[in-house]
């Protein structure tokens, strides 16, 4: 009987599934690969130096802070890989090689981790971080590059649909694969959707809040989008344009910032498109992904409040 | 036909196979038993027999007027050595009357089988329910005679015979069905009797088809008993869930299963009280599983109410570093501190596991992705529970439905943070029941 | 020496900026550059003194039923002397400060001081306790002013700090910019004030 002296008492329940965050986590790192790949493809190795120094400053970051108070260091959770890489693929692809740093400094130290860490930051660190560098520097952060094309242009796809910049309209084609002009990561609508088939698989990501966000998009650009009146808009275009894609995937989907509740993250998805929309066709800038979730983000605890789901047994009043 | 179940829930590790081809075997009584008092929800019976007298098996040896209460019998036959306070599996010291077995197992002479179901009464069969000492022997122990009877102005329309086993490792159910096959159904019949009811359902998830079968061959074309495959998900045996998926209907919030007109009993205590019916001998013996990765001979078990587990598991050997001994099963069961609580009526299973089977890890900041919402049989938010628990917002938790939490423990189990929700929700429903009763 | 401790008071342990978190109207929208800052400082400290003796004068003889709109006329007096002034010697800081000189009339700080501490005390505290409180807003908005001018346009008062190079973050000197300035600042004094207590 003496084997069974020092037996472990705990509260049930006994067991543990295997899941995991930095699992989870590691997941979107690998999801993003494809985007990864295609940038340096497109846009050459100065794309990998910027995600790298902006993954590289994120974790640095974070071991620092979480050091510097006390707490317990875990870089290796994956969380501020996803925040730099994500922030990095969001850069144009000749911004000053500081920007990246600077700019995953303020995501980890401003965003997240002066708001509690992981878990406690109120806004998607990554976009975050990209609207205050936007606003800090907005002549690097718009001026972008055409693939296999030597210097600078302020035009994307966006910028020309709404009449601000000049230029050709890329194809379909172009816009489906990447070989447009954008920020590294979010030009190629194919590799983005092939990262978020994998999540959705993989159990990382709920399918509500892409295709509230997709959706609404989609519908509200047909009606408004056109020139021509109601219903005459190039939904599939504004679809594919844009940083959509990397928004609706990976950064309106950020567990932290986004509602538990699934009713929540349709709305989160839906009132996300609907920004995204006023501010690309009425709005000052060509692009509004970054804000359309950025608001959502602040409103989630509110989305949460309201929709809190009916009880087992009971009646919706 | 889809397979009936409830929305949310888990797959938890099952491991049934280490026991579900092991036949139910007697285990040899032990030479001491240790009998608690109270075996049942409600009022404690009172001890009627004293230190130094002689009890043989079958005999009444506690007992109390109040209807919400069963009384308890003698195991073996023998002499009490003690009445006094000992642990119980459910983790509390309770009074228990110990007795020393004379190794004779003699029977009480007067115990007779009761007549054929047409010749007893509804309230024949209640009576006789409490006599066994019946009581839901799934875990919760609520006393039989008192479930049956249906509220002022209530009506049972169903009885649903729990076969689920929704829990990892446990067997006895399936052993129970698969073996004693006609008891379960006997025990049905009679449940409809006592409860005045046409139909009944035996619900049993689908991984146990070879029950499934022999229930439906067995019924052959008797009216008004239907066996019911369900999808294998945790907690499909959780009464309210159990219910959804049959009827689709919902137990009122704070109501219980007849206000939707269900009675639900597990068919381990299906098969028990036919057994009884047809000997005469209350209830004094259970099937137990036990099974873990530190034992060596793990299989189901007829177990003498008031055996210790570490008699058991030594009958059973012990392999490796034992780790964590649990009663009941891995989602919901107890862990216990020592092997000397004795098996209670409501004792389904034994589990002892090895040091490499103990989950580690620290609890790691919540991340809010929404798991345990997802997966929760209530709907509810286990997330923002815990966070008003710990906040001290009870407010907010009651408004949120913390006491509807059936404690099933999905939320803990699924949580990639490996936070302890249902740890936590526990203890917050306690201070919202405390909070409640001074604001009284 | 207890005059001492009232100056003291204003400056640091009650400093009207990060300790109260007061007056966070004009330390949010002045505070584009250190010199804004500064000189929104000095006329607040100019008001501040004044109404403190003003209202200290005549506390004796306002019924209390109608304290308030009185120390509303004394302060809004001063106030419109400022604004005068100001524009008459100082033209381009007055177009920069433009709406926010008026504003001091009901800049909370002025009339907390009037009401708790003028109206209660005789001449000399009084005067001190101006100072002391309008010295601490004005460190307090020439430090938030220095920190946003220098990395939102590379200098302080105007002079160039920052090496050629240094390409200023617009969003400094943007209303974001004040906020999370503020923000670190007031958590820096925070982690002081708690460094402090813990030792004595």
């Amino acid at each position: 009987m003496e084997k069974l002296d020092n037996l472990v008492v705990s509260s049930s329940p006994h067991l543990r599934s295997g899941a995991d965050v930095e699992k989870m986590m590691w997941h979107v790192n690998l999801a993003l690969l494809p985007a990864i790949l295609l940038s340096v493809y497109f846009f050459g190795f100065r794309a990998l130096a910027i995600i790298i120094l902006s993954i590289a400053a994120a974790v640095v970051t974070e071991g620092i802070i979480q050091k510097a108070t006390g707490k317990e260091v875990l870089i290796a959770d994956g969380s501020a890989v996803v925040t730099g890489l994500l922030l990095g693929l969001n850069m144009p692809v000749h911004v000053p090689l500081w920007l990246p740093v600077i700019g995953s400094v303020f995501a980890i130290a401003v965003v997240k981790q002066a708001f509690g860490g992981l878990g406690s930051n109120f806004m998607n660190p990554a976009l975050a971080a990209r609207a205050a560098m936007l606003a800090a520097w907005p002549v690097h952060m718009t001026s972008y590059a055409v693939p296999f094309v030597d210097g600078i242009t302020h035009a994307t796809p966006l910028s020309i649909l709404s009449g601000a910049a000049h230029g050709e309209l890329p194809s379909y084609l172009d816009l489906f694969i990447g070989n447009v002009g954008g920020v590294i990561g979010e030009t190629s609508a194919l590799a983005l959707l092939a990262g978020g088939v994998y999540l959705f698989v993989k159990g990382v990501i709920d399918w509500r809040t892409p295709t509230g966000f997709l959706g609404t998009v989609f519908i509200l650009t047909w009606i408004f989008g056109g020139n021509a009146g109601l219903f005459t808009g190039d939904p599939l275009y504004h679809l594919l344009a844009g940083g959509l894609m990397l928004g609706a995937f990976y950064m309106a989907t950020d567990y932290v910032t986004s509602p538990v509740t699934k009713k929540g993250r349709l709305l989160m998805g839906i009132g996300a498109g609907a920004i995204t929309v006023m501010i690309r066709l009425w709005g000052g800038y060509p692009e509004g992904v970054t804000y359309g979730i950025l608001l959502m983000n602040i409103a989630t605890p509110l989305l949460d409040r309201y929709t809190v789901p009916r009880i087992y047994g009971t009646v919706r009043k | 036909m889809g397979r009936l179940t409830f929305q949310g829930g888990v797959h938890p590790i099952y491991r049934k196979e280490i026991t579900n081809d092991r036949p139910i075997t007697p285990i040899p009584a032990p030479a001491q038993v240790i009998i608690p008092l109270q075996q049942n929800i409600g009022a404690p019976p009172e001890p009627l027999v004293a230190v130094g007298d002689l009890v043989k098996v079958g005999q009444k040896i506690a007992d109390t007027e109040a209807f919400v209460s069963a009384p308890v019998h003698a195991s073996v036959s023998g002499k009490v050595v003690a009445i006094e306070n000992r642990l119980s599996p459910i983790g509390k010291e309770v009074p228990a009357v110990v007795i020393e077995s004379d190794g004779q197992a003699i029977p009480l002479e007067d115990l007779q089988p009761y007549p054929a179901l047409e010749e007893m009464s509804p309230d024949d069969l209640r009576r006789a329910m409490r006599e066994g000492g019946l009581v839901g022997m799934g875990g919760a122990m609520f006393p039989s005679h008192v479930k049956v009877t249906a509220p002022q102005g209530k009506k049972f329309e169903l009885v649903i015979i729990n076969g689920s086993e929704c829990e990892g490792f446990l067997t006895c159910d399936h052993r129970i069905m698969l073996e004693w096959t006609d008891d379960v159904i006997y025990g049905t019949r009679a449940l409809m009797k006592v409860t005045g009811v046409e139909k009944a359902y035996i619900g049993v998830e689908a991984n146990k088809q070879d029950a499934i079968d022999i229930l439906r061959e067995k019924l052959g074309a008797e009216e008004g008993i239907e066996v019911k495959p369900l999808e294998v998900k945790y907690p499909q045996g959780a009464e309210k869930q159990l219910i959804k998926a049959l009827t689709g209907r919902e137990v009122p919030s704070g109501g219980l299963p007849v206000d939707v007109g269900c009675l639900v009993q597990n068919v381990g205590t299906t098969a028990t009280f036919a057994r009884y019916l047809k000997t005469g001998m209350p209830l004094v013996d259970r099937v137990v599983t036990v099974s873990g990765s530190s034992v060596k001979n793990p299989g189901n078990y007829l177990v003498k109410i008031g055996t210790s587990f570490g008699y058991i598991l030594d009958y059973c050997g012990i392999i490796g570093e034992p780790k964590k001994l649990i009663s009941g099963g891995p989602m919901m069961g107890v862990a216990q501190i020592t092997p000397e609580v004795p098996v209670v009526k409501g004792t389904s299973g034994i589990l002892l596991f090895d040091k490499k089977d103990v989950p580690v890890g620290e609890a790691r900041p919540c991340v809010r992705c929404g798991k345990c919402v997802d997966v929760c049989p209530v709907y509810l938010l286990p997330v923002y529970l815990m966070d008003y628990t710990l906040k001290g917002m009870l407010h907010r938790a009651e408004e949120y439905h913390i006491l509807d939490c059936i404690e099933c423990g999905c939320c803990s189990y699924t949580c990639p943070s490996r936070r302890p929700l249902v740890q936590t929700i526990r203890m917050g429903k306690a201070d919202v029941l405390a909070r409640r009763k001074k604001r009284q | 020496m207890r005059l001492w401790q009232v100056f003291k008071n204003g400056l640091l342990d009650e400093n009207p900026t990060f300790r109260m978190v007061l007056g966070m109207c004009p330390t949010l929208a002045v505070t584009t550059a250190a010199a804004n800052g500064a000189w929104m400082g000095v006329a607040v400290i100019f008001v501040l003194t004044m109404s403190n003796l003003a209202v200290s004068l005549i506390r004796d003889f306002i019924p209390d039923k109608i304290r308030i709109p009185c120390y509303v006329v004394v302060i809004a007096s001063f106030v419109t002397v400022v604004d005068l002034l100001l524009k008459a010697y100082q033209p381009d800081i007055h177009a920069k400060l433009g709406i926010f000189i008026p504003l001091i009339v009901v800049n909370c700080i002025i009339l907390a001081r009037a009401e708790t501490f003028a109206s209660k005390n005789p001449i000399v505290p009084s005067i001190f306790d101006g100072l002391g409180m309008g010295l601490g807003f004005t460190v307090a908005l020439t430090i938030l002013g220095s920190i946003r001018e220098l990395l939102g346009a590379g200098t302080v008062f105007g002079l160039r700090v920052m090496p050629a190079a240094f390409e200023p973050a617009v969003i400094m000197i943007l209303p974001p910019g004040a906020f999370i300035t503020l923000g670190f600042l007031l958590g820096l004094f925070n982690l002081i004030g708690k460094r402090a207590k813990q030792v004595s």
